[in-house]
């Protein structure tokens, strides 16, 4: 029988010398899922010129492309940084992170520290100086790696309900802390990257049975039991953002204008679009916020169908190359990070896009990579990063 | 940052289903997507076209440029009705303040806008519910306002006055004022009653267009074709740039058959007439003018009138209420067209006619006047209570003697049909003239049996009696004519026997001059009577004007023959009413008149001057001050 393949890739291992080889390296990345990234980040940095070239009040057309690109230059190397260092190692300092973690938040909530946007009276940033940290952004990353390590280590206590009980309130304390500043959007995307990883991990399903009750339950106490008591979980503005995705015209010049606008824009754009830099909800900023959370929006105006399918497209091909790394990953851990960072965009680009296409609520959460926020586009390459190292650490040998 | 050697064995701490779990989420994740994808085909591709209507809606404003309205000229080219610039204030609903979300600003935007446009807040309200159903559209709720102070005010508030557009527009100007005002008539927004009309159908809701007069009869030629432009705005409702630009297509100028220098002398002659007559009472009367040979209309006038600038804009309906008042004996209504008159004596000749032409009389038959005629235990009296002594029909006419026509009026009662009826119809009374304009009375009547037979409340008032045909044959009693039926009527006479419609529009001109339309005279019809018989009528109506006749002293001196006949018309319980018909010159007719003063008097003292005046300058052989004559 003559030599397989596999047989000749563990030869060529062998030959590898210890320490770092930039070849190896190089070759045991995965190149699909960072050259998708680099295509959504370019996509984005397109869009965004698009969206923003015209405003009025900016001293030159590229104001936010610059900005966003400094962002992008940040996050790729912090990407290739990230993608070097072996997830692995990071397991044993999960405790150090996820007080890190609270410790971001709490500063956040903290008057003069933490700062934001006064005229809803929410605190989302810390001013860092040279720029502003979107806590919550970070927090998604730390929260997974540190969750994951604590799962992967409990992987023998999962028919314990204890045991999940503990993990759910150890996600439950930040996804608070997020809550109260009040960036509500972040908070569910906790909840959903918590729920991503406990399937992954083998959760007993009458256990994700009661998660998902205790869930519903909260949900009713929160918008429907005690507000009828006289208590208010969500702010007013918080409700009518969350509800009126429903029925955009009983307030079509208010609350319900930019669920309309947005939709007018995504509608008119047909199959082909208006064209890249002509969309006129875009443009006559008929569409407010198309530069932030609505910039889906623009691409469906000015792009149409197809750039709407390929965008889609992109998203997909990211998250297939994470679940994969998920599947493939040596370890536990490796496999819990993966998919907790696929749970976190998938759940972000559907709600995010469900947003704008008037299927869910408006809940804030930016459209990864492409939104304009240097936080959030660092924090997605930063995870990409982690996607990198765990294929390169514990995936690249066993698709050999 | 070593990389490690791979292990290769599967970690232990897994179970088998990790494969399926992980799977799971993947299918989750592409039934997310999927939904997308599938709402993004159901929105871009199959409901695409209503939401690019809605964005075109969203970006697009339409601003109609107004085309301006045709020049109307008299037969020589003076500008009786031209345009001028004007500013119009309008509602755009969809860029003012919400009265759901902002009330408070909303209300203080609509009582703002009332006191600076001095308008009623319920008004407003009201014209702002009517521009909520085209919420994209300006809806004008004040025109021609001033631009200092009522424009600037508006514009410098602009926070205040949200969505408040002001517009250019063209509005009508009469360089001559109170001048000719009923035939030019005036225009105004169409009212859904005018929407309704054949004519208007293609105009919409707030359309400007001729409600009297010319001005409605040719609204087609006058009124152009409004162009528009297409505006991109942004959300804030900021123009961005035009789309596109149709300019509009001025209307065409209308030249009409008035001459206005007669025009003007008719309607001096009228109040120089009327004032003349004032201590009996008289406050109204109608002079019209026309050439026998064609029906063209030389001159109109009806008084009292008004000035036709006070519909511009909208009249005020204080002013409204003014001149509709009893005391301002109804200026808005065209006597020439719309009053009806007995004809009294003025209706002789037209009697005589009948009379002849159905042989009742041959012009050497006499009757013997002394006063008064007694028949049927009744005494008609006649105004010369002298009486004619015997006379014949020539002297009759120029006499006016009335004991004659009493004889005629019974001879023609005993003749079987309607002898005079018929005979009087056939110049047209009773029926409309079909002048061009609009709101011709339609109650004009010449009395007979079969109108008896209607209107009569007992058995005995439903009889045509001997006495109602002796009354019509002095014009009296039940007979109702306008002076536009007189005048057509006498023109026939005048002109052998033709009946012209009688009209007001001659050419149309397009924006640069050329002649694009020719109005052709239109014969209604021929009288049938011979000439024989037409000229002995004429005959004695020169004798009018001669020594000897009514208005001898009316036409003292006046170097043309004038055929005409004087009439002094009872209307109880007002005092009677002076006319006169007359037409210039006897031999060969150019010009026909007839002039009518309510309450007026006598037809010789009153009307005849009056159409004199009219003659004169016509012939330009005026005098200086109006002839007062002495005999009737």
């Amino acid at each position: 029988m003559a030599p397989s393949v596999k047989v000749l890739q563990n030869a060529r291992e062998r030959r590898q010398p210890l320490g770092f080889s930039l070849g190896a390296y190089l070759r045991s990345m995965d190149w699909i899922l960072l050259l998708a990234t680099l295509s959504l980040v370019t996509y984005g940095l397109l869009m965004l010129y698009s969206a923003t070239h015209a405003d009025t009040n900016i001293s030159t057309p590229f104001f936010y492309v610059r900005s966003q690109g400094i962002g992008l230059v940040i996050g790729f190397a912090f990407l290739m940084m990230i993608s070097v260092i072996n997830y692995k190692r990071v397991s044993r300092w999960r405790t150090y992170i996820y007080a890190f973690t609270l410790l971001l938040l709490v500063l956040t909530l903290v008057p003069h520290i933490g700062a934001g946007n006064s005229t809803v009276g929410a605190n989302r940033w810390i001013d860092l100086r040279v720029t502003r940290l979107q806590t919550s952004e970070l927090a998604k990353l730390l929260l997974i790696i540190s969750l994951a390590a604590v799962l992967a280590e409990g992987t023998a206590l999962r028919h314990r309900l204890r045991f999940v009980i503990i993990c759910v309130v150890y996600l439950l304390v930040p996804t608070a802390l997020v809550f109260l500043q009040p960036d509500l959007g972040t908070a569910l995307v906790f909840g959903a990257i918590l729920i991503c990883m406990l399937v992954v991990w083998g959760i007993r399903l009458p256990h994700l049975g009661a998660l998902a009750g205790v869930s519903l339950f909260a949900a009713v106490l929160a918008l429907r039991i005690l507000p009828a008591l006289g208590i208010q979980v969500l702010k007013d503005y918080q409700l009518q953002r969350l509800t009126i995705f429903l029925d955009p015209e009983r307030d079509p010049t208010g609350a319900g204008y930019q669920l309309t606008q947005s939709k007018i824009a995504i509608g008119s754009g047909m199959f082909t679009g208006k064209g890249y830099l002509d969309g006129t909800q875009t443009h006559l900023n008929f569409l407010p916020e198309h530069h932030t959370d609505f910039i889906f929006a623009v691409v469906g105006e000015e792009l149409g169908f197809m750039g709407g399918i390929l965008l889609i497209g992109l998203f997909a091909v990211v998250v297939w190359r994470a679940f994969r790394i998920a599947r493939l990953s040596d370890d536990m851990y490796g496999r819990l990070i993966a998919t907790g960072i696929a749970g976190m965009l998938v759940f972000e680009v559907f709600v995010n896009i469900g947003m704008t296409i008037g299927i869910m609520p408006v809940t804030g959460i930016p459209l990864p990579f492409m939104s304009f926020g240097s936080s959030s586009l660092v924090v997605n390459l930063m995870a990409i990063g982690i996607l990198e190292s765990i294929h390169v650490h514990s995936v690249a040998g066993q698709t050999r | 940052m070593i990389l490690e050697p791979i292990r290769k064995k599967r970690s232990t701490e897994d179970d088998s289903f990790i494969g399926m779990r992980i799977g799971v989420l993947l299918i989750v994740t592409f039934v997310l997507f999927g939904v997308i994808a599938f709402r993004l085909w159901y929105m871009q591709v199959l409901s695409g076209d209503t939401y690019v209507k809605v964005a075109k809606d969203n970006r697009i404003r339409e601003v109609k440029v107004e085309a301006p309205r045709g020049v109307i000229y008299d037969r020589n080219g003076k500008i009786l009705v031209e345009n001028r610039a004007g500013l119009d204030v309008g509602l755009l609903p969809m860029d003012m303040y919400d009265p759901k979300k902002a009330p408070e600003q909303f209300t203080a935007e609509i009582d703002g806008l009332a006191k600076v446009l001095n308008l009623d807040s319920s008004e407003l309200m009201a014209a702002y519910t009517k521009a909520k159903k085209d919420p994209y559209v300006t809806y004008v709720v004040k025109e021609d306002v001033a631009e200092n102070p009522t424009v600037a005010y508006i514009k410098e508030h602009s926070e205040l006055f949200k969505g408040i557009q002001v517009e250019n527009s063209y509005l009508r100007q009469y360089p001559f004022g109170a001048f000719a005002t009923h035939l030019l008539g005036y225009v105004g927004e169409a009212s859904q009653n005018d929407l309704d009309q054949e004519q208007f159908s293609t105009l919409t809701p707030g359309a400007t267009l001729g409600k009297d007069g010319v001005e409605r009869k040719y609204d087609s030629f006058l009124r152009g074709t409004d162009g528009y432009k297409t505006v991109e705005v942004d959300a804030a409702g900021r123009p961005k740039r035009v789309v596109e630009d149709f300019a509009p297509t001025p209307g065409s100028n209308l030249w009409l058959t008035i001459s206005s220098d007669l025009q003007q002398a008719a309607e001096n002659a009228l109040v120089e007439g009327i004032q003349l007559a004032q201590a009996n009472g008289a406050a109204g009367g109608a002079v019209v003018a026309m050439d026998p040979n064609n029906g063209e209309i030389l001159a109109m006038a009806s008084f009292p009138d008004y000035d036709p600038s006070l519909w511009v804009g909208g009249m005020a309906s204080v002013k409204y209420k003014e001149l509709t008042a009893p005391q301002a004996h109804f200026p808005l209504y065209d006597r020439v067209i719309d009053g009806l008159y007995p004809a009294g004596s003025t209706f002789k000749p037209f009697v005589a006619t009948a009379a002849l032409a159905a042989g009742v009389i041959t012009p050497e038959t006499t009757f013997d006047c002394k006063g008064s005629y007694k028949a049927y235990f009744q005494t008609w009296k006649d105004w010369e209570a002298k009486g004619h002594g015997t006379v014949n029909l020539l002297q009759a006419i120029a006499e006016s003697c009335d004991v004659y026509f009493y004889n005629v009026g019974n001879l023609l009662y005993s003749q079987s049909g309607p002898v005079l009826q018929d005979g009087v119809r056939k110049f047209g009374f009773g029926q409309t003239t079909g002048i061009d304009l609009p709101g011709e009375t339609t109650g004009s009547r010449v009395p007979d049996k079969y109108w008896k037979l209607e209107v009569g409340k007992t058995a005995e008032d439903k009889k045509w009696k001997p006495g109602d045909e002796i009354n019509l044959a002095i014009g009296q009693g039940d007979l109702l004519v306008t002076p536009m039926q007189m005048v057509v009527a006498l023109s026939a006479i005048a002109n052998g026997g033709t009946l012209w419609v009688p009209h007001l529009g001659w050419l149309i001109t397009d924006a640069s001059g050329n002649r694009i339309h020719q109005f052709e005279s239109e014969k209604r019809g021929e009288l049938g009577i011979s000439l024989d018989i037409l000229d002995i009528v004429r005959q004695g109506m020169l004798g009018v004007t001669s020594e000897g006749g009514t208005a001898y002293g009316a036409f003292k001196n006046f170097p043309i023959a004038v055929a005409g006949k004087t009439g002094t018309a009872q209307k109880l319980p007002e005092k009677d009413y002076a006319l006169f018909m007359g037409y210039a010159p006897a031999d060969k007719p150019e010009i026909a008149v007839v002039a009518i003063i309510e309450q007026g008097g006598h037809g010789s003292s009153v009307a005849a001057p009056v159409v004199r005046r009219v003659l004169e300058a016509y012939f330009h052989t005026g005098s200086s001050s109006i002839i007062i004559p002495t005999t009737e």
